[in-house]
């Protein structure tokens, strides 16, 4: 018979009322600190009565030069003080590409494009099967054109037009979601990782909508999935150079000229996964369009592990024996993302997390140092720090690993799982169609603090901290639009295909 | 004419073919899957074909994109179609709706519409239409093949082939027309197929042992037609006035039954080439008279019916003939049962079991306007007959024409078209 469940309840709910205590005593200190004094200062004020007040105060003996003087030096620490505060970035608004119907690529056709494509190995194609059926993808991912033929033909041009259609129609997007008008763009980061032809990306966009010649135009190519945040990085860097500036982002990956053509089974793994995508973002640091800003940027930290070689390794492009271009990723790419995940958290978290969750982390790492080792380590609740999470849909695995190692809940993850399902994995625009999620459910609302976190090659872990700046309607266009009603879906742990 | 094309190679004069898939825009429920009837099954081993010509003025605008797209909208209404055939643990074949999707095949030809159009024999049309059978795996095989030929002079030709087992000419054709309205920007709406509508009245008493049906040895999973011998084809047009009225005595304005003087003079025809056997029986195969709405969906609700006669065909007049066809007795239960029987075990053949006539003279072909345009020219056949052979009837541009695709045992071919001669329906 099981043991009475009443005694554990009791103490469970003790538990969670002497932390809830702690946590309020901890996070509230300074103000709980201030109340005695005032109220000591209050009584003491009421005691003394005002003709004493006024004694004391004249016998400070404070000249007009004092007082002057004494304002003078105020105003110029706030003067200072004001003047080396970073600017505030705000993102004013950003737009996600809506793949045409005509893409679509569901389960089925995938597996027969790729029986007849790799006619001669059908090891390879079982595999595929094997990681499709697994891989959380839904039925209405997309791939471009070029890949729906049989064999596919990734010219050049393919992969110009692609680029084309993504890019263009995000933009457009943006240009009428914000009412900015091409000629007032002053910053320009396109990020795609890889496909980089000469003239860039960013080059075809300055092309296309005709942008000013003193434009700060930047193209980053080969940084992986987590580039998105990077631009934003740069972004704000120079946003903090250049005054009443904005500053456009865009972020893609271009699928047509990597798609995989040999037939090894490390290399075959993107092909499952990988689909169109792209998303237009534009920043500013301008005052005027705090109020129209969807969010404003808090944090932005970013990780690097590239100085270890397994974690340098583990996401590399390389030739197969046939001379096919592919995409090698090693087995140990999820302890690897781990490292990187705990090693940005380490530089995060005392930004975010109230001093409740540093001042235990803090202790559980000094008891474990200094007594026992084999304590087990506090993980800090993030959840306390952040009321939404967009964890890059890398993979289905991925966003386990991260769900577990936070100990979030599945509502927590549900913008990655469900824009894993309806998108795929779009590479570094997938945070975009995350957050787009969150907004097109209604539940973003003003002071929400959005934490994205992306993996990438080199090996790379970047966050970003967003704060809302005002409650979002739900938007009436975008790339959930015809599908949220649907959403959230049970997505089975395999797939029968 | 083999019918097995490597990816890349052309069919005769056409080249640089490029193979992809198009189908519906928007997700089926999984579990979805569509049961084939008796009937359907019987015709399982048949594909129909048709090939639609457009000049230049009509279709030198538009592009791979815009014929995708407005395929990708037809096979929302239809998405069953893209789904692909599995069998039940008895064996029995069923349509798992996976939208796996309809092959699109693009090719370019290195002649005019023009001098595609001046060759006499239109069966060169076969080159227009893609096809592979079903099979050796069944859920692999695509259901239906589109193929856009591009023209020299930029003239346009599309085509379908489309395995029987889902419905007959007179949906593959209503089909295309549909996908026509939504190239032209018009919003279409095909009824669902439901199990009601694909019932087919029951003939009192039903024909126990339908004669227009003929087993086959058994075909596995490769859906071809076991034939020991060569077919050829020959497609011809002719005048309803100048070469059909002759043969049939008129009473004043009486309309003429042209699809039975026609059918009976290519029978005489083949009768005297033929000696053993001699086709006593045909099989007639025409929209179902009773079927008074128009199609609305894609089922096999086309009439098979058998017609037998006593007398050597060969010496018979063609008045005798029309006769003998207008009392042709419909087989269609009896197809389903001796399917139902065998719960799809056994493999049928209905076209070219017995000589086989088909009539799609009431389908409006012309009807399939891009730019506002008729096609130049449409062509229609079916894949996979048997060696009693077939003849496809069918409306041409002008209302007094009609199109004749016949598919006879090679030796048989040049005797027939000899025959043709005698009798005026070919020159020469």
């Amino acid at each position: 018979m099981p043991p009475p469940k009443m005694p554990d309840l009791s103490s469970s709910m003790k538990h969670k009322y002497v932390k809830l205590g702690y946590q309020y005593l901890v996070n509230n200190f300074p103000t709980l600190l201030l109340i005695p004094i005032l109220a000591y200062t209050a009584l003491e004020l009421f005691r003394m009565g005002p003709e004493e007040i006024l004694n004391h105060l004249n016998s400070l003996n404070f000249s007009l030069l004092h007082i002057l003087g004494s304002s003078f030096v105020i105003m110029f620490f706030l003067t200072v003080y004001f003047m080396s505060k970073p600017r505030t970035i705000y993102l004013v608004d950003y737009s996600c590409f809506k793949p045409p119907v005509t893409c679509r690529v569901p389960f089925a056709t995938f597996m027969e494009h790729s029986r007849l494509n790799l006619i001669d190995t059908p090891k390879s194609v079982e595999f595929q099967m094997r990681i499709l059926e697994r891989s959380g993808l839904g039925e209405e991912t997309c791939l471009p054109p070029a890949i729906h033929y049989i064999p596919p033909t990734p010219t050049m041009d393919a992969a110009r037009s692609e680029a084309e259609l993504v890019i263009f129609t995000a933009m457009d997007d943006l240009f009428k979601k914000t009412g900015l008008k091409p000629k007032d763009i002053d910053i320009l980061i396109v990020n795609c990782s890889l496909f980089s032809p000469t003239p860039s990306l960013s080059a075809m966009i300055i092309n296309k909508y005709k942008l000013r010649s003193n434009i700060k135009s930047l193209n980053l190519s080969g940084m992986g999935c987590s580039a998105s945040l990077i631009s934003v990085d740069v972004a704000r860097d120079l946003l903090q150079v250049h005054p009443n500036s904005n500053a456009v982002i865009v972020s893609t990956e271009i699928i047509t000229p990597n798609y995989y053509q040999g037939k090894e089974r490390a290399m075959l793994l993107p092909n499952c996964l990988f689909r169109m995508g792209a998303a237009a973002i534009l920043l500013s640091n301008r005052r005027s369009d705090r109020w129209r800003a969807k969010y404003k940027l808090c944090h932005l930290v970013r990780t690097h592990k590239g100085a270890e070689d397994k974690s340098y390794y583990c996401v590399y492009q390389q030739e197969d024996d046939e001379s096919h271009v592919g995409i090698n990723l090693n087995k140990d790419l999820m302890a690897i993302a781990g490292e990187a995940l705990k090693s940005n958290i380490t530089t995060i978290g005392p930004l975010v997390l109230p001093a409740s969750e540093q001042l235990l982390f803090l202790s559980s790492l000094i008891g474990r140092k200094i007594f026992n080792a084999k304590w087990k380590p506090y993980i800090p609740d993030f959840k306390m720090a952040f009321e939404h999470f967009c964890i890059h849909a890398g993979g289905r695995a991925v966003i386990d690993e991260l769900q577990k190692s936070l100990q979030l809940s599945a509502e927590h993850v549900e913008a990655s799982r469900m824009t894993l399902h309806r998108f795929g994995n779009t590479s570094s625009s997938s945070l975009w169609y995350e957050l787009s999620y969150i907004e097109a459910k209604g539940k973003m609302k003003r002071g929400d603090r959005v934490w994205q976190i992306a993996f990438g090659s080199g090996f790379k872990c970047n966050s970003a901290v967003w704060k809302s700046n005002r409650t979002i309607k739900t938007p009436t266009e975008g790339p959930w639009s015809d599908c949220i009603d649907r959403y959230p879906v049970f997505i089975p742990e395999v797939v029968k295909l | 004419m083999g019918q097995s094309q490597e990816k890349g190679q052309g069919q005769g004069s056409i080249y640089n073919m490029k193979l992809s898939t198009v189908g519906a825009t928007r997700p089926t429920e999984t579990g979805t899957t569509h049961e084939p009837t008796g009937l359907d099954l019987a015709m399982k081993l048949h594909y129909l074909k048709a090939a639609y010509i457009y000049t230049p003025e009509m279709a030198r605008d538009l592009s791979v994109t815009h014929v995708k797209e407005a395929m990708f909208k037809l096979f929302d209404q239809i998405a069953w179609t893209t789904g692909r055939l599995w069998r039940r643990d008895s064996g029995r074949p069923y349509i798992k709706c996976n939208d796996c999707g309809a092959r699109f095949v693009e090719g370019e030809c290195n002649f005019t519409v023009e001098e595609w159009l001046s060759k006499p024999d239109r069966s060169v049309d076969e080159f227009l239409v893609y096809h592979q059978p079903v099979g050796p795996e069944l859920p692999f095989s695509p259901l239906i093949y589109v193929q856009m030929t591009r023209f020299k002079c930029r003239g346009l030709a599309l085509a379908l082939s489309w395995a029987n087992i889902m419905g007959d000419s007179f949906s593959l054709l209503y089909a295309f027309n549909l996908w026509a309205k939504v190239l032209s920007g018009d919003k279409i709406n095909a009824l669902e197929t439901s199990t009601m509508d694909r019932r087919f009245p029951k003939t009192n008493p039903t024909v126990k042992d339908p004669k227009s049906i003929k087993q086959v040895d058994p075909v596995g999973d490769l859906w071809i037609t076991p034939n020991n011998k060569k077919m050829a084809r020959y497609c011809f047009n002719l005048t309803v006035a100048d070469q059909i009225s002759p043969h049939f005595p008129t009473n004043g304005d009486d309309q003429i039954p042209v699809f039975e003087i026609l059918a009976g003079i290519i029978w005489k025809s083949i009768a005297k080439v033929r000696e053993a056997p001699e086709p006593l029986t045909v099989t007639i195969i025409r929209k179902d008279p009773n079927d008074l709405k128009p199609i609305r969906s894609i089922r096999n609700s086309q009439m098979i019916s058998s017609v037998h006669v006593d007398f050597p065909v060969a010496e018979a007049s063609v008045e005798e003939l029309v006769r003998c066809m207008e009392r042709a007795t419909d087989e269609r239960c009896g197809i389903d049962e001796m399917e139902e029987r065998c719960d799809g075990s056994l493999d049928y053949i209905v076209y070219g079991a017995k000589l086989t006539f088909v009539d799609l003279s009431e389908v409006d072909l012309y009807e399939a306007r891009v730019m506002g345009k008729s096609p130049e020219s449409v062509y229609c056949n079916v894949e996979g007959i048997g060696e009693e052979g077939l003849v496809v009837v069918y409306a041409a541009a002008k209302s007094d024409e009609r199109v004749v695709t016949m598919t006879l045992p090679q030796e048989e071919m040049d005797w027939v078209k000899s025959e043709f001669g005698k009798c005026g329906l070919i020159n020469g």
